[in-house]
């Protein structure tokens, strides 16, 4: 099977979005059946009074992560084409800290609101008036967030790549995880309806049971599909650093135009980057041929990278940069033929190819009209500082 | 009200969500959300009463303008569907209100709905800032084991248990 469907072109983009409405169907329908369309239900979590909330999400993730692994490591699914959320630290703290508190005054988050909606509750419905009206007072003050928007990128970053290990050995960890979390609010329940006198929610025991086995069992075939050869690759596969590219016009005209928010890095040989480079680019240096040093640079500008013509495995320390990273596209023999060689005028002269072609020759007319200065290399963080600064171009 | 059917079994709503969730993954090669049907429409409204600034807006301009549309958006038909599914699961349960209010005891309309409409706004701020919210960060993000959407998860419980003391009595 050729798993996800979607991204394997199984289907055109309106029969996925006919596909997204019966989806979400489902998960409304199954939101309101846990009993999420009422505020009230939701509040009691944060009580102790009856902890859904958590019972509910915890178990749908293990079942995911578990089920993914399980297609995944059958060989049905590629993993690798999932769409992971980027890992934007500072952001998603506050932001989580701030959605808890919204949760709790509103008594919603986004999702239930929709359904309390449904189902004719109309303070769902103001909850919701209340999310777009944050999300426009989000853009009005986009200007002043922007910075810290974008702080702490770390990429689609998952657990398995962080800590090295296989999907299904995590998927395990997280079902164990979720079955003491669990245990813990069936505890906390007992305290909370004691000590109000009343009864704690019903958990009939074979139920609960039953699905700590269903989830035990489908960890434990996870784990046994690592003994495939189709599980095995999965997990050997490494981290996929999906690393975004950007195009040697726009590179050169974001050296011109946004001065001090990139670093540029040459990851060819150190003596070919010493010869011929892009302006302002760093070089590697043979003492750290897998440009380690990057880990120390401040994360404050975007990281480009470039190698011969695009196609080389970059150094390992790349993907330890803090901050965002690009790749050249056609690397700097892409740079050589779209920015260093003279444009073609537009066959076709529509105002805005001629705008193109100006703005090609301009590029062209600096960068090849350039002095070619002394490589700044990688060698010392302090070396490093004073080689960004004298580094011109960037 | 008292003829309703019960609520499922947390444990085996667990089950059923992800069971949905894993599907959407199988089909579609990403997850749920929520938030952002919201803002898209949000968006939308604003591009209608103030063309020339919600385009100039750094944060909107993304979502509305020459060739764009908040309708051109995967989550705008999920949410569709969310709607949809929360009305047929209520109905069929005997749940289905007559333009109720859900609140606690000794709470006025009013509170309720200030209440709702402060959260509400808190919410829409927090999603766009943690770039999704409970839906498509927590849920989604956090069981293909996204670093950033469990950290995120951990924080939406570290918030919501910080302030329920404050608005217990609203919750009573």
């Amino acid at each position: 099977m050729n798993l996800p469907l979607y991204m394997q072109n199984a289907f055109d983009y309106p029969v996925a979005m006919a596909i997204a409405t019966v989806l979400g169907f489902f998960f409304g329908f199954v939101l309101e059946r846990s009993g999420f369309g009422r505020a009230m239900n939701l509040a009691a979590q944060f009580y102790g009074r009856d902890m859904r909330v958590l019972k509910v999400m915890f178990g749908a993730i293990v079942t995911t992560t578990i089920g993914l692994g399980l297609f995944g490591g059958l060989g049905a699914l590629d993993m690798s084409l999932l769409a992971i959320p980027e890992t934007y630290m500072g952001p998603q703290i506050v932001g989580g800290l701030l959605l808890g508190v919204g949760f709790i005054v509103s008594g919603y988050c986004p999702g239930t609101a929709v359904v309390a909606t449904a189902t004719g509750n109309l303070d769902g419905i103001v909850s919701l008036i209340g999310v777009m009206l944050g999300s426009v007072g989000f853009a009005l003050l986009f200007p002043v967030l922007e910075q810290f928007y974008n702080s702490g990128h770390m990429g689609p970053l998952t657990f398995p790549e962080l800590l090295g290990v296989p999907w299904a050995v995590v998927a395990l960890g997280v079902a164990a995880m979720a079955v003491g979390a669990f245990a813990f609010a069936e505890v906390v329940e007992g305290w909370i309806a004691k000590r109000n006198h009343a009864d704690a929610p019903d958990s009939p025991p074979v139920l609960r049971r039953g699905v700590y086995a269903g989830l035990a069992g489908g960890a434990a075939l996870g784990l046994l599909t690592l003994l495939l050869p189709t599980g095995a690759e999965q997990a050997t596969a490494g981290p996929s650093h999906r690393t975004e590219s950007v195009e040697a016009l726009q590179l050169a005209s974001d050296l011109l135009n946004a001065k001090g928010k990139l670093y540029v890095l040459d990851v060819r040989a150190p003596a070919d980057c010493q010869a011929k480079r892009i302006p302002g680019a760093m070089c590697l240096t043979d003492d750290d041929m897998q440009a380690k040093m990057l880990a120390t640079f401040p994360a404050t500008r975007t990281l480009v990278v470039y190698d011969a013509d695009g196609s080389a495995e970059l150094p390992e320390g790349v993907f330890a940069y803090a901050g965002p990273v690009r790749r050249l596209r056609g690397g700097y023999a892409g740079f050589e033929a779209e920015v260093l060689s003279p444009p073609e005028p537009p066959s076709v002269p529509t105002p805005d190819a001629i705008t193109e072609y100006r703005l090609k020759v301009a590029l062209q007319a600096h960068y090849t009209g350039a002095k070619t200065e002394k490589a700044p290399v990688i060698i010392k963080p302090k070396a490093v500082k004073r080689a960004v600064k004298k580094g011109g171009g960037c | 009200m008292n003829d309703a059917r019960p609520y499922w079994n947390p444990y085996l709503s667990g089950v059923a969500l992800g069971l949905v969730l894993l599907g959407t993954y199988l089909i579609m090669g990403f997850g749920l959300g929520s938030s952002s049907a919201a803002t898209r429409v949000a968006y939308g409204a604003a591009h209608l009463i103030a063309p020339a600034a919600s385009e100039a807006n750094a944060y909107i301009g993304g979502y509305v303008g020459p060739g764009k549309s908040i309708f051109m958006d995967w989550m705008v038909f999920e949410v569709l569907g969310v709607f949809l599914g929360g009305l047929v699961g209520a109905y069929s349960a005997g749940r289905m209100k007559h333009l109720g209010v859900d609140r606690g005891q000794g709470v006025s309309i009013a509170q309720r709905f200030l209440l709702a409409l402060a959260g509400g706004i808190i919410m829409g701020f927090a999603a766009r800032l943690a770039r999704g919210c409970t839906s498509g960060q927590a849920l989604t993000g956090g069981s293909v084991l996204a670093v950033g959407s469990w950290v995120f998860m951990f924080a939406v419980f570290a918030g919501g248990y910080i302030t329920a003391p404050v608005v217990r009595r609203f919750w009573k």
